[in-house]
């Protein structure tokens, strides 16, 4: 009943989904599934006759940080790892409100809006912050960003100081760059919005003073390879209390709410903050 | 077993059904049920972990992004997400072409002919009938296509590793196809 013709169409195709053809032929039989039906049909019947094979694969399971990049990827929402947090921390305005128009007046009334009165001071490690924060700006000095970094709970919100506009099909990427290491991908941020990424844990161990964060331009999934495959348009060192912008550093715990996340600012370390710990020293006391 | 099976097949139609409506609940569910199957494969295909894991990555965004292209009368939903999973592997295996080619290494690994686990109770008819017409064929024929199904590689590359001209292993493979094609249309 075949005519040669025929048989030699079925070949091609059982050969593409065997896997034997080499990346011009293999080309050739996928546009052709993409635009003839026969071909499709054709080649869906290979897949239901050779695909059995794969159960005598050993399941090997994936890294954690695989779903954690595949959620960032989609830009789907944060992974459900319990309860998702209530409290100033998820409140997206609050970080946008901060990113863009931080000043020292705002930083003062958010202490008033959120130190309890009778709460008593809450212990804080110097040493070891327990927030950090990142400006990340662009070559010409303008601030395209900031990233508030919850280590503890595996968290960060990016914020986008300055309007950035992509081509279509393009969003910007976040990296986390580990002194002397490569790029490792955070997440990808919507480019007008507040983003919470998640952090997976190989991703806060690198969380540090000498790391860096980038926002590199890439394809909307995320870069195909791992590594940004486009212009790098921000950077910023990761540090303390990001210079003279009123940029909150340490979130510490009231010890009322939910713990760490119902947030007070807590005494900034840096010259261009003194005033600040000041003030907040005076409502503690 | 056949039974389980079903419905765990089901299942999976069902929740790759839901993802096409970007039901973000069935998504983490069907990753659950089936990343380590997928990574499997592409970790045997790619031999490298960090490799196998991007594309494990794009595997699923491409998931979540063609769930709503899924068609359960064409395909069941492991077939088509180990398909997905293929390609991809071996798009990227084909990136490396030139790179493979210039490394004698990789072309001398040993052909991959392990005993197969058909008297396993836990494959399916499907494999089990596919396995049936595999054993008909030439032992040696039999092997390179197990090779090339796990190991993605191409026509050159497997006779190469075989140690036969090029014309030889084509024959042996379309051969195989062939008889496969009978064997299991029957």
């Amino acid at each position: 009943m075949n005519t040669p013709a025929d048989d030699n169409n079925h070949l091609r195709y059982a050969e593409y989904v065997l896997g034997v053809l080499d990346a011009d032929a293999r080309a050739a039989v996928a546009h052709e599934v993409q635009t003839t039906e026969a071909a499709a049909t054709a080649v869906a019947l290979w897949q239901q006759r050779l695909m059995p094979l794969t159960e005598e694969v050993v399941e090997v399971e994936p890294a954690a940080y695989v779903w954690a990049r595949i959620h960032h990827a989609l830009q789907l929402n944060a992974p459900a790892r319990g309860r998702p947090r209530q409290g100033l921390w998820n409140n997206l305005p609050l970080w946008h409100w901060l990113g863009i128009g931080a000043s020292a007046a705002a930083i003062a009334l958010l202490v008033v809006v959120t130190v309890p009165r009778t709460a008593p001071p809450a212990p804080t490690s110097t040493a070891n912050p327990s927030y950090m924060a990142a400006t990340i700006r662009q070559d010409n000095g303008v601030i395209g960003w900031t990233a508030t970094m919850d280590p503890k709970n595996a968290r960060m919100v990016v914020v986008p100081a300055s309007p950035t506009a992509f081509a279509s099909g393009r969003a910007p990427e976040l990296w986390l760059i580990p002194p002397g290491g490569k790029p490792i991908s955070v997440g990808m941020i919507t480019p007008d919005q507040p983003t919470t990424l998640a952090l997976d844990p190989a991703l806060v161990a690198q969380l540090g003073p000498k790391a860096a964060l980038a926002v590199s331009v890439e394809p909307i999934g995320g870069s195909p390879t791992g590594q940004p495959t486009g212009p790098v348009i921000a950077k910023g060192a990761i540090s303390g209390v990001p210079e003279a912008s009123a940029h909150p550093r340490k979130v510490a715990s009231t010890g009322i709410g939910s713990g760490a996340t119902t947030a007070m600012l807590n005494a900034p370390d840096t010259p261009g903050m003194q005033q600040k710990t000041a003030t907040e020293t005076d409502r503690r006391s | 077993m056949s039974a389980t099976r079903t419905i765990e097949q089901q299942e999976l139609n069902q929740l790759l059904i839901e993802i096409g409506s970007e039901d973000q609940k069935a998504f983490a569910e069907l990753y659950k049920r089936t990343s380590s199957k997928l990574f499997g494969v592409c970790l045997r295909m790619l031999r490298d972990r960090s490799e196998a894991e991007e594309v494990l990555q794009e595997t699923y965004t491409t998931v979540w992004r063609r769930a709503s292209s899924f068609n359960v009368a064409k395909a069941s939903a492991i077939t088509w997400l180990m398909t997905l999973a293929r390609n991809k592997s071996i798009d990227r295996l084909r990136q490396h072409r030139e790179e493979q080619l210039d490394d004698p290494l990789k072309l001398d690994e040993t052909p991959d002919d392990q005993p197969t686990p058909a008297g396993h109770a836990e494959t399916s008819q499907a494999h089990q009938r596919l396995q049936g017409c595999l054993d008909e064929l030439e032992p040696q024929q039999r092997s390179s296509v197990r090779e090339a199904f796990f190991t993605g590689a191409t026509y050159n590359e497997l006779a190469t590793r075989c140690k036969v001209p090029l014309g030889t292993m084509k024959s042996w493979i379309r051969r195989s196809l062939m008889q496969l094609r009978t064997c299991l249309d029957q």
